[in-house]
């Protein structure tokens, strides 16, 4: 009686043992399954902006080392790169929260020749609601901008030599110019970063005192938009490159440096010309 | 027979259950269905287990890019590099077994060179190499340095990249089949080449455990090669040593690292990199004003088709320039010195000049003979001579069939 109750028990076991193998085999099935399907239910709906980055020469389209465009010192000039930084994209809602991108560190590089780079989509995190503004920091902030951060091509070859400052340029533009009357075009580097103080204007890294941060916050606030949730909503940051060489300081490339890395004087005039050099948009159709 | 084995096979299977205590039958259809569940999902990997070469991990020195150009159906294996390696060295790869006319990877790319000819080369006068069938080939040598890291295509222009419409020049392990072919260079065929490599005695075994067929193919002759290019890596320049804390410029040496990072100074660093990329090219295209009048078809624009790549090359590596005179894509400069006086004064404007070349209308940088020398001296930094000695890059002890 006693030996049969143990078989019995030992049947039973193995029984509940396979079943329960069984089981566990079927939820792993089931839940690899679940993990490539639809959200469950009552998940809130992932929102998505897509920013798409849009460079132009007034109200023409940019094409690059094409030589038929013009700036306000009536310089006709060609654009060989424009490849630049757009950092912690900000969202403004109304009722005072203020959004910001983490997304690839809240850091994006836009390259003319390269497609993929003039988009930016922010999903998963962004919230619901009416925003009244944007803003954004063009380039990147003293406390992102360090050497070594992006060891990768494209990004890394923005890197701004660390004896002038170090990090990365946030815009480098190279252009090539010329005037009506002259026979040849001439290199224009225009390139933005961090700047240098020299004692006695002695421009010779020895004699670098300081450094200047000069990236600066792009305030959009014409931009009003409302995301619900599950949305996509498409937002169309347009840069305008004739801006960078007229407003507070217009360029005449024959009377500037032809390069800027090393000219503070030069990168601060870009940068106040800058700052209106971005317009934004939303077009509609978002889901 | 076939009863009675089946029989046998049912009392031995019953007496296991009895001792394993699974007799319920419901037990058995389960047992059978999870067995048969596991035996489906480990069949393909049995299959794939015939032949498993060992991993080859290129370890990534400091500062170096983390993002290596291997394709995916050509891993690193140990397997894989040593076969590439006897290959490389190997002057029956050209079809051909007369001693008077081997040609192999080796017999241009020399390692004491950092994987040129040399202007010393005794058999190529000048640096310039040519082909069995006497031809020179268009371009002098790029060194091979860091090639894992090379991503927008091989050679002078950049045509062996993804964007060749002809879908077999595109990536390094076409390169095999492309040399052995080429006038200029082992003027042969790839049907002799896979012949002769199949009938030496030790190959197919090695090509067995490389790829798991002992047929030799050019397909695999080529990826092997490529793996074992692909680890000749160099980051041990007394450069790389001083990033790391591990040595100190001089002062000259210092001096001359400030001219090649500043655009008021040298401005090198745009085209060839520096700390924050220490391959010392950023592997991108740019006319350098050589020259104003161009006649060279295999130039950048020769590939793209843009007049603004007209004159464009590569900028080479500056690791180990010291051993890798001749310079520029035509040899035309024999020494460090002469490279650096172009760029301080012989700078020549054309419609397709890189606008990084922003002291053409000075044609160049204007260095003084101080600042010459400085640069020299920081140039000279990047030599690697561990590299030009690394046995692992070296020609094996004996080839395959050798005695």
């Amino acid at each position: 009686m006693k030996t049969s109750a143990v078989i019995k028990n030992v049947k039973i076991t193995s029984f509940a043992a396979i079943a329960c193998l069984f089981s566990v085999f079927c939820m792993l099935m089931f839940q690899s399954c679940n993990k490539s399907g639809v959200a469950e239910e009552g998940q809130p709906k992932a929102t998505t902006l897509i920013v798409s980055f849009v460079n132009q020469v007034d109200s023409m389209p940019l094409l690059l080392d094409t030589l038929i465009y013009k700036n306000a010192s009536s310089d006709y000039y060609l654009v060989s790169d424009l490849q630049y930084f757009i950092s912690d994209i900000r969202l403004h809602r109304n009722d005072g929260l203020i959004y910001t991108s983490l997304n690839n560190n809240g850091i994006h590089y836009v390259d003319e020749r390269i497609p993929s780079s003039r988009q930016w989509v922010i999903n998963s995190s962004v919230p619901t609601g009416t925003f009244d503004s944007i803003s954004f920091t063009f380039g990147i902030s003293a406390e992102k901008n360090y050497s070594y951060r992006f060891p990768n091509p494209p990004e890394r070859d923005m890197n701004w030599p660390d004896i002038l400052g170090g990090g990365y340029h946030y815009l480098k533009m190279n252009l090539m110019w010329t005037k009506s009357g002259l026979s040849r075009t001439f290199p224009f580097d225009f390139h933005l970063g961090i700047g240098q103080i020299y004692r006695d204007n002695y421009i010779d890294p020895d004699s670098i005192e300081s450094y200047v941060q000069n990236y600066f916050f792009v305030n959009l606030p014409a931009s009003a938009f409302s995301i619900g949730e599950g949305q996509t909503r498409n937002m169309i940051v347009t840069m305008n490159v004739n801006r960078w060489f007229s407003g507070n300081n217009d360029f005449d490339f024959a009377k500037y440096p032809n390069m800027m890395m090393q000219n503070q004087v030069a990168i601060h005039n870009a940068c106040l010309n800058g700052k209106n050099a971005f317009t934004v948009r939303f077009t509609s159709g978002g889901k | 027979m076939m009863n009675g084995q089946q029989d046998t096979g049912c009392r031995i299977r019953n007496d296991a259950d009895k001792v394993r205590g699974i007799p319920h039958p419901a037990s058995r259809i389960l047992l059978a269905f999870l067995v048969m569940l596991s035996a489906a999902c480990t069949k393909s990997s049995q299959q794939s287990t015939k032949v498993k070469p060992t991993p080859y991990v290129i370890s990534i020195p400091k500062y170096f890019p983390t993002e290596l150009n291997i394709p995916a159906d050509n891993p690193m294996t140990v397997e894989g590099v040593e076969l590439g390696r006897n290959l490389f060295y190997d002057g029956r790869v050209s079809g051909r077994s007369d001693p008077d006319s081997l040609m192999s990877c080796s017999t241009c790319h020399l390692q004491s060179h950092s994987f040129v000819c040399g202007i010393d080369n005794p058999r190529f006068p000048g640096g310039h190499p040519y082909g069995l069938s006497g031809m020179f080939t268009p371009h002098f040598m790029l060194p091979l340095i860091n090639i894992a890291w090379v991503n927008n295509g091989y050679t002078w222009n950049g045509s062996l990249a993804h964007a060749n419409p002809v879908k077999e020049k595109r990536l390094l392990e076409d390169m095999t089949w492309i040399v052995i072919t080429d006038p200029h260079e082992m003027a042969g065929d790839t049907n002799r080449s896979k012949a002769l490599i199949q009938s030496i005695s030790g190959y197919p075994e090695m090509f067995n455990k490389a790829f798991g067929s002992s047929t030799v193919t050019v397909k695999n002759m080529g990826r092997a090669i490529a793996q074992f290019v692909r680890t000749l890596v160099s980051a041990d320049s007394k450069f790389d040593r001083f990033m790391q804390g591990k040595a100190q410029l001089n002062e000259a040496e210092r001096r001359g690292y400030n001219l090649f990072m500043t655009e008021m100074g040298g401005d090198c660093f745009h085209c060839h990199g520096g700390e924050a990329n220490p391959l010392f090219t950023t592997n991108l295209f740019y006319n350098n004003g050589k020259d104003s009048v161009f006649t060279d078809p295999f130039d950048r624009a020769g590939f793209t088709g843009s007049s603004m790549d007209i004159g464009t090359y590569v900028a080479p590596t500056l690791r180990n320039v010291a051993f890798t005179a001749p310079y520029m894509h035509d040899g035309r400069f024999k020494t460090l010195d002469e490279v650096i006086d172009f760029y301080s004064s012989g700078v020549i404007w054309s419609p397709s000049i890189s606008p990084l070349m922003h002291h053409v209308a000075a044609h160049g940088v204007q260095l003084t003979p101080s600042g010459k020398s400085d640069l020299k001296n920081f140039i000279l930094t990047l030599t690697d001579s561990n590299f030009v000695k690394t046995a692992a890059f070296a020609r094996p002890a004996s080839l395959p069939g050798e005695k």
